[in-house]
């Protein structure tokens, strides 16, 4: 076995060894050796990427792929969620500058805007509704670390492994041409494109996605609405006051 | 072979954040923790659709993120207000209260025992109150300077 191949899996296993030691367990030991190992991991990992174009490119590129993933490790690891959120957050801003990067601009916009702004926004309101303090006792055990671990560190080294034999220049069709780049997904007015791309080519999937995100507005409306908080007591069972009565009086 | 090692870099890091958010959707047992660690899977795969766009030099594969964008939002209105709903049952957020759902007439299937809380979690016995009120007011004992 030559090439990168054993590389990805040495840091496949380094990296679950890491991410293992920072999972939230019963023991608190080896955290900081875990980030050690997961670092190293990364480090390993980066010395496969190659290096394209322009040194500002690729310096941006190293930069934001080590925000994206270290982020993405501190999001599962850390013990409060909220911090958890805070973490995603970071992810998802690295992976709009990805997006960015590979001249998808109005995805990494709409990143930034629907997840970023929408969606961790709720979840930060639903996680101050339900745990405020944060201390519960299930966010400082995880469930089947190790094995998770494990079966998270063989799906990637497949992936990458995979991806070495996949994507060799004899078997794709041949690359486009800057110029050809410059004509189709790197166009200048960006924007226009993508709207005559989805306007023009998927109409009928942009309707179905509004009524899909109609229907979940209905469903998430009923499903709150209808059904009354169990802690508390049923209104039914509150005795009548006078003020009550005298309320219907009038 | 540029655009080759281009597509090859955003792959890398595209089954990296997939990989990272299994281990946490398998391994956490928070709901919520657990529903991030999805949305991170969901942004590996469309890092890698935008990649794959890019090396074949068309838009079907920022057309499919932008859907995938669409369908999270939805996914996620619905997750949450089911989740607030099964706290409002449980008043914890833990997956794990949930291994016992079955039918009445059913025996219960046990995974594997819970595992042990950590040493501090550990109840102590309580003083009894003595003395008088100090007259200190709730907010200031309830204050935390940590989330």
């Amino acid at each position: 076995m030559t090439g990168p191949q054993p590389i990805f899996m040495a840091a496949a296993l380094l990296g679950a060894v890491g991410l293992w030691l920072m999972l939230p367990r019963a023991s608190a030991w080896g955290r900081s050796l875990g980030a050690v190992l997961a670092l190293a991991s990364l480090g390993m990992l980066f010395t496969l990427v190659f290096g394209v174009g322009h040194w500002a490119a690729n310096g941006a590129f190293y930069v934001l792929a080590a925000v994206t993933v270290v982020s993405a490790a501190a999001t599962i690891t850390m013990r409060k969620p909220v911090y958890s959120a805070v973490w995603f957050a970071l992810t998802l801003l690295g992976t709009a500058g990805l997006f960015l990067l590979q001249g998808a601009q109005f995805l990494a916009v709409a990143t930034v805007v629907v997840y970023a702004g929408a969606i961790l926004v709720t979840f930060l309101f639903v996680l101050m509704l339900a745990d405020p303090r944060g201390r519960a006792p299930y966010d400082r055990v995880s469930w089947e670390a190790m094995v998770s671990a494990a079966s998270g560190a063989v799906l990637v080294g497949m992936l990458s492994m995979t991806l070495t034999g996949v994507l060799r220049a004899e078997d794709l069709p041949p690359p486009p041409k800057p110029k050809e780049l410059q004509a189709g997904v790197l166009a200048k007015e960006h924007v226009a494109r993508v709207g005559a791309e989805l306007l023009g080519g998927h109409l009928i999937a942009v309707e179905v996605a509004g009524t899909l995100l109609l229907a979940a507005l209905v469903g998430a409306a009923v499903i709150v609405g209808r059904s009354r908080p169990m802690l508390q007591e049923p209104e039914s069972v509150r005795p009548e006051t006078t003020a009550d009565r005298e309320g219907g009086r009038r | 072979m540029n655009e080759i090692a281009l597509a090859n870099n955003y792959l890398v890091v595209g089954a990296l954040l997939f990989g990272i958010g299994l281990v946490g959707f398998l391994s956490r047992r928070n709901m919520i923790v657990m529903f991030l660690a999805a949305e991170m899977m969901l942004q590996g795969v469309s890092l890698s659709l935008v990649a794959w766009g890019r090396l074949y030099n068309d838009f079907g594969g920022q057309m499919l993120v932008l859907f995938i964008i669409a369908v999270a939002a939805c996914e996620a209105a619905i997750a949450l207000a089911l989740i607030l709903m099964l706290y409002y049952r449980n008043g914890s957020l833990d997956i794990a209260l949930w291994q016992q759902l079955r039918e009445d007439n059913l025996p219960p299937y046990v995974d594997h025992e819970l595992p042990e809380l950590p040493d501090d979690r550990r109840e102590w016995p309580r003083l009894a109150p003595a003395g008088r009120d100090p007259g200190i007011p709730r907010e200031k004992t309830d204050y935390r300077r940590h989330v």
